[in-house]
């Protein structure tokens, strides 16, 4: 199965990093030398090694890399998010009850409270694009980003594939002393969604998706490039729409106006989770979505956009998604 | 009528020429109509636009000429006339020559109406926030009158302005906050807000035209009113107008037209501030022929700022009420600076 082997291939790649990474001398994060064998190590997102005597304790996460670390079984002291828990369709099933809240809003920390929680370390996606990690990208305030002065910051990076990302958050939870065993039964589970999710794009071969996400009076189109759970749909059998020609300042979309939305015709339509149905109020207003044929014909759906930290979320949306592909008629788009 | 009473000789030549004057601004208006028609992001051809029309070419070509850019190019016309009818009236009834339903927070505060009532109520038709349009139009036009009349000299123009120009930014600022706290129950409002014509399309014109029709047609009866309230009120009363009543029948019409033009495409500035002064220069004072002349180039020039909105940037859409904005702000100033040769 390429999903099973897309697993493996990633383990294997990370089993060898570490492996790599470890021969390669001394780490960043420990000032110590290289001398003592130390007791705790993880190979980060942003390719370095990170060292502790001390297997960290204390975690202090961004909300996403929280609910995947808890799905494994290591529970943070704090969380920040950058916007209110309760509305972000991400976090969504995550029980953060008794877990201290220290940010809800884009680019703002309170490193005061995070002080008082004296962290051992700091969790975040590694960014490749603008190498940071979440909560210090360009944009963020100074003072949040002295959040970094109070422990190391690592996380798994965001890359082709949401798989590679969870791979990295479960090396971190089995690092920081999570049950392997947990992790495994998270990972069978996942790989049983992949399986029904390639079965469904098998059953029903040609079914092409499109996905966007209308706002105001424009329709943009995600690039699948830029949008990792994307890459994986295509590389499970769904045929994701590439769009040709992305915004030259903002590669993430292709923005179409309302007039032109319906030069992509796909059999199946795939809204934006995070702002769904509004953004499908906004395209069934416009008379345009009645040439969109997917559109006319019902055939459209979400797809879980930007946010998939967990096997548990991912296993579930690819779950629901193989059961639209395999109702989805092939022969209404173009 | 005053007006024609006290006119000079050359009456009769006047009167014709001013008839003759509104068929060149209805022939740029029809030009307008069919630039809006034909001009958009989808490339269409001329004459496949006019197939589009006539019902006979692509089925997509076709709706997006008949069911996008026609309900759009309609809005454009009934607002720009309510907007410039709104105007003349309120500059007449207040006898101030800087009164415009924007400039006096009218607008913004039905569209503040609007806002509240979607985050209260959820997202509404237009049929329905056009009574939250009526209300917030009205109380903001008593506010603002009372605000202004705070003092010994009494409502005077610039105070009205001022108070009106304080009510649109406290207007606005809630709106948005309301806009930003809930900003996916609200989509559709956040593009409305600042004054667009894109997006909106036959629902809400057809929901909205009865409350356009009546109030295009009874304003274009004030003219006699406005006439003999630019006497002055006691002369007015001689001359048998009941001033009170006439003033409360105004600032209803006014509300109806702002209030409509409101729930149709958001709060915009300046059409009710120019239009008037514009037609007032081609016309004379007579409110009767201001009136028919706001009926045609309010309407032009929110259509042009239309236009123009759509074809100043390359990649996207400047929403007509920033075009309006920019445009009429040097008017604005203009009218304040050299006020003394503004009479009404």
């Amino acid at each position: 199965m390429p999903g099973r082997a897309r697993v493996a291939a990633t383990l294997i790649s990370a089993v060898l990093a570490v492996t790599v990474a470890g021969c390669a001398g001394p780490s960043e994060a420990e000032p110590d030398g290289p001398s003592a064998e130390p007791e705790w190590s993880y190979v980060s997102g942003d390719g370095q090694t990170y060292t502790a005597d001390e297997v960290p304790e204390r975690i202090i996460a961004e909300a996403y890399a929280a609910k995947v670390l808890m799905e494994f079984g290591i529970t943070p002291v704090a969380i920040w998010a950058s916007s209110p828990i309760a509305e972000d369709v991400g976090l969504q099933g995550a029980d953060f009850t008794g877990i201290e809240v220290i940010g809800q809003e884009w680019g703002k920390i309170d490193v005061a409270a995070a002080a008082e929680l004296a962290p051992d370390l700091i969790v975040g996606d590694w960014w490749p694009v603008e190498e940071a990690y979440s909560g210090f990208e360009a944009g963020v305030e100074d003072t949040s980003r002295r959040l970094a002065d109070l422990a190391p910051v690592v996380g798994a990076s965001q890359g082709d594939s949401i798989v590679s990302l969870i791979e990295g958050y479960a090396d971190l939870a089995a690092s920081l002393g999570a049950d392997p065993e947990a992790i495994a039964q998270s990972r069978t589970t996942f790989e049983a969604a992949v399986t029904d999710f390639e079965a469904a794009n098998e059953e029903n071969p040609g079914v092409s998706a499109l996905a966007i996400s209308p706002w105001d009076t424009n329709y943009a189109i995600a690039v699948p490039a830029y949008a990792p759970e994307l890459l994986d749909f295509q590389r499970w059998g769904l045929d994701v729409i590439v769009p040709d020609t992305p915004d030259p300042d903002f590669p993430y979309w292709e923005t179409l106006s309302m007039e032109t939305a319906d030069r992509y015709q796909p059999d199946l339509i795939l809204f934006d989770d995070r702002n769904h149905p509004g953004n499908e109020e906004i395209l069934a207003e416009a008379p345009i979505s009645a040439e969109i044929a997917a559109f006319a014909a019902g055939q459209t759906t979400t797809w879980p956009a930007y946010w998939v930290h967990t096997y548990g979320d991912y296993a579930a949306e690819l779950t629901r998604l193989a059961e639209v592909i395999r109702a989805t008629d092939a022969s209404v788009g173009e | 009528m005053s007006t024609t009473r006290v006119a000079p000789p050359s009456s009769v030549a006047r009167r014709s020429g001013r008839a003759l004057g509104l068929l060149p601004a209805a022939l740029v208006l029809l030009v307008l109509v069919l630039i809006s028609v034909g001009l958009g992001s989808r490339d269409v051809a001329p004459a496949d636009v006019w197939q589009a029309l006539i019902g006979s070419t692509d089925r997509a070509d076709a709706t997006v000429i008949r069911e996008m850019r026609m309900p759009r190019t309609l809005i454009a016309l009934v607002v720009g006339a309510a907007l410039a009818l709104g105007g003349t009236i309120l500059q007449g009834l207040a006898r101030n020559p800087l009164a415009d339903p924007g400039v006096l927070g009218i607008n913004a505060g039905a569209a503040l109406a609007v806002v509240a009532g979607a985050l209260v109520f959820g997202a509404m038709p237009a049929s329905a926030a056009v009574w939250f349009a009526f209300a917030g139009a009205a109380l903001a036009t008593v506010a603002v009158y009372t605000i202004a009349a705070v003092g010994r000299e009494g409502a005077t123009p610039v105070k009205l302005a001022l108070a009106g120009a304080a009510a649109t930014a406290l207007c606005g600022s809630f709106s948005s906050a309301i806009l930003l706290a809930d900003p996916d129950a609200l989509n559709e409002l956040r593009m409305w807000q600042v004054g667009a014509l894109a997006g909106r399309y036959y629902p809400v014109l057809v929901q909205l035209a009865p409350y356009f029709a009546v109030g295009i047609v009874a304003a274009l009866f004030t003219g006699r009113a406005l006439n003999l309230l630019s006497l002055g009120d006691e002369l007015a009363s001689t001359l048998g107008l009941r001033i009170d009543r006439t003033r409360g029948v105004l600032f209803a019409i006014v509300a109806l037209l702002c209030g409509a033009a409101t729930a149709a495409c958001g709060p915009i500035v300046f059409v009710g501030l120019m239009i008037p002064h514009l037609a007032r220069l081609i016309t004379g004072p007579d409110y009767r022929w201001i009136l028919a002349y706001s009926t045609v180039l309010g309407p032009v020039l929110l259509l042009g700022s239309d236009i123009l909105g759509r074809v100043l940037l390359p990649t996207a859409e400047v929403p007509v009420g920033v075009v309006v904005g920019v445009l009429g702000a040097p008017v604005f100033v203009l009218l304040v600076r050299f006020r003394r040769i503004v009479t009404i």
